[in-house]
């Protein structure tokens, strides 16, 4: 029984903290450098601050500076209005895509099927090149549609897989008992799949806003003035001033528009691991 | 009644194609034409003709060959410990355990967070500008590390360290789903015919998750080959080391040469299908399984 212990200690315990340090320790270190006063973060290299791990004064100044002194208001907004319309429209396309590869039976479905699941893996760094030249003969530079049209990309495909993923868990005979009590197919779809679904569109429709509002090639390139800017870029942007970084704001800015985004992420992972897994049983 | 139904079908996918068309297959289009000509923003008038002069520039240049050798080493040397990570989270979680769902939370987090942002974190944690009795060490590291590897060599420990932070937390929840679907008979069978957990991890457990390692391996590869997001946000854009990604995203956004570059990052493309035909190969691919 001794033993036993023992080994649980050396198998289990010990390297569940490592990992578990390891992953959130660099988020407790953005939450102390956020809450540290300027005196402790500029100092001379000579005068060595003895509590590099915690700060005995902690301060909220950072985040009001944040708040008030830079565009990070702003930065917030555009961010979630360009997730908000491009999930929109990824997902209604991906719905309908999801449901006829799912569903129907046509010539070309896994043809369509697998072109879908490869251009999820085209990376933007093949396309950014392209599409930096389309938006500019467009001229939608600097403005949100240029991320919205974009951002698509990699939408599409992957609110389409997920949802094909989901719809084959649902069972057939549903749909079909109510075809022969006399409803057509859009009646069935709208009405007995769809709210069935809702899970699963949800959890797509939760994905696709954090994908848009983490996304950061697409972000970085098209858009250039800074009150246009989304966070991820803005924070990184501008708050590094060449070699001057604001490390205070700059950790605030960190926290603050994204600690909410990643909380609702977790809170949804096993709806999005069981599409995951359903896409990939098949 | 069934002609219908394929009308449908194809009314239903058409929204979705017709922008992946748009916004997908078109820009690949124009890059693989591009590349074969010398088109610059800065220059009026389309771009000449050139064949593949670019093709022909970019292989030769000592830059780029350096850069894929650092490209192909970073995707496959981040894969491998991500894989060798993720497969620890996975096996830590699979049984319950007090506080199991905060664990999760907690090892969920890198990849739920903006990588944009999170790697500023990471940053300050490699190379922290104050000054405490930590930054010393961690500077000393640094010149450590590049003293004996070559300049570079720390940020480019830097940049696959935080890959590897972010990509085995996605890996790892990945491989517990897969975990989680395998009935949980065949590992008890599995528990009272063998007595080495070892040779059961190898025999019973790899096999089983298959296809989900085979995906996983997969994503982490292509994004790994493709990086350029997480070398640029921890090196701030600076070019430390080079990747593909790197060099391509400075030749054609800050100098303006879209032919060369669009050469440049279609040189990641024989990597990609490389690692997609590789693994059909290996594994039962996803895909093929359904049709």
């Amino acid at each position: 029984m001794v033993e036993q212990t023992w080994k649980k200690w050396i198998y289990f315990y010990i390297p569940l903290t490592v990992f578990v340090i390891g992953t959130l320790f660099p988020f407790y270190w953005m939450l102390i450098t956020a809450i540290r006063p300027d005196e402790e973060l500029y100092r001379s290299w000579r005068a060595v601050n003895n509590a590099p791990f915690w700060t005995l004064h902690p301060t909220l100044s950072h985040v009001q500076d944040l708040l008030a002194k830079t565009s990070f208001p702003r930065w917030l907004w555009n961010t979630f209005f360009i997730a908000v319309v491009s999930t929109t429209i990824s997902l209604a396309c991906g719905l309908l895509a999801g449901y006829a590869l799912a569903r129907l039976n046509f010539p070309l479905a896994g043809f369509l099927g697998t072109s879908i699941f490869v251009t999820y893996l085209v990376p933007p760094t093949l396309l950014f090149i392209p599409l930096a030249d389309i938006i500019r003969n467009f001229r939608l530079g600097n403005t949100p549609w240029a991320l919205i049209l974009t951002y698509p990309t990699f939408l599409i495909p992957f609110c389409t897989w997920l949802l094909m993923g989901y719809f084959k868990t649902i069972p057939k005979e549903l749909e079909e008992c109510a075809r022969i009590d006399g409803a057509t197919r859009f009646g069935a779809m709208a009405r007995i799949i769809f709210p069935i679904a809702v899970p699963g569109i949800l959890s797509a429709g939760i994905f696709a806003f954090t994908l848009s509002w983490n996304e950061f090639i697409y972000a970085l390139v098209f858009l250039s003035s800074p009150e246009r800017k989304t966070v991820p870029v803005g924070v990184v942007s501008e708050l590094i001033r060449g070699d001057i970084y604001f490390w205070g704001q700059l950790m605030a800015g960190a926290l603050l528009g994204s600690v909410p985004v990643a909380l609702v992420y977790s809170f949804f992972v096993e709806y999005y691991v069981a599409g995951l897994t359903g896409s990939v049983k098949g | 009644m069934r002609r219908r139904e394929v009308g449908v079908a194809y009314a239903l996918l058409a929204p979705a194609v017709l922008l992946l068309l748009v916004v997908l297959a078109y820009p690949v289009a124009w890059e693989v034409w591009t590349s074969l000509t010398d088109l610059s923003p800065l220059k009026d008038g389309s771009g000449q003709f050139v064949g593949l002069d670019n093709y022909r520039r970019v292989i030769g240049d000592p830059q780029f060959q350096r850069a894929a050798v650092v490209t192909a080493t970073y995707a496959v040397a981040t894969t491998a410990a991500k894989l060798a990570v993720g497969v620890g989270f996975a096996l830590l979680l699979a049984r319950p355990f007090p506080g199991r769902a905060l664990v999760f939370m907690a090892v969920f987090l890198p990849w739920a967070y903006p990588a944009s942002v999170s790697v500023i974190g990471w940053y300050w944690t490699l190379s922290p500008p104050v000054a405490t009795a930590y930054s010393l060490v961690m500077g000393q590291m640094k010149h450590a590390v590049d003293g004996t590897l070559g300049t570079g060599a720390w940020a480019f420990l830097s940049v696959s360290l935080f890959n590897i932070w972010r990509g085995s937390s996605f890996i790892g929840i990945f491989l517990l789903a897969g975990i989680n679907a395998v009935p949980a008979q065949l590992f008890e069978c599995a528990l009272l015919e063998s007595g080495s957990a070892w040779r059961r991890f190898w025999l019973v457990t790899v096999p089983l998750l298959r296809p989900f390692l085979a995906l996983a391996v997969f994503l982490s590869l292509t994004t790994g080959f493709a990086d350029l997001a997480n070398v640029w946000m921890l090196t701030a854009g600076r070019i430390v080391f080079p990747v593909i990604g790197t060099q391509a995203y400075w030749l054609a956004i800050q100098g303006g040469q879209f032919g060369l570059a669009s050469a440049l990052s279609l040189t990641l493309v024989p990597g990609l299908l490389g690692v997609l035909l590789l693994l059909f190969r290996i594994f039962d691919p996803p895909e093929a399984e359904r049709a």
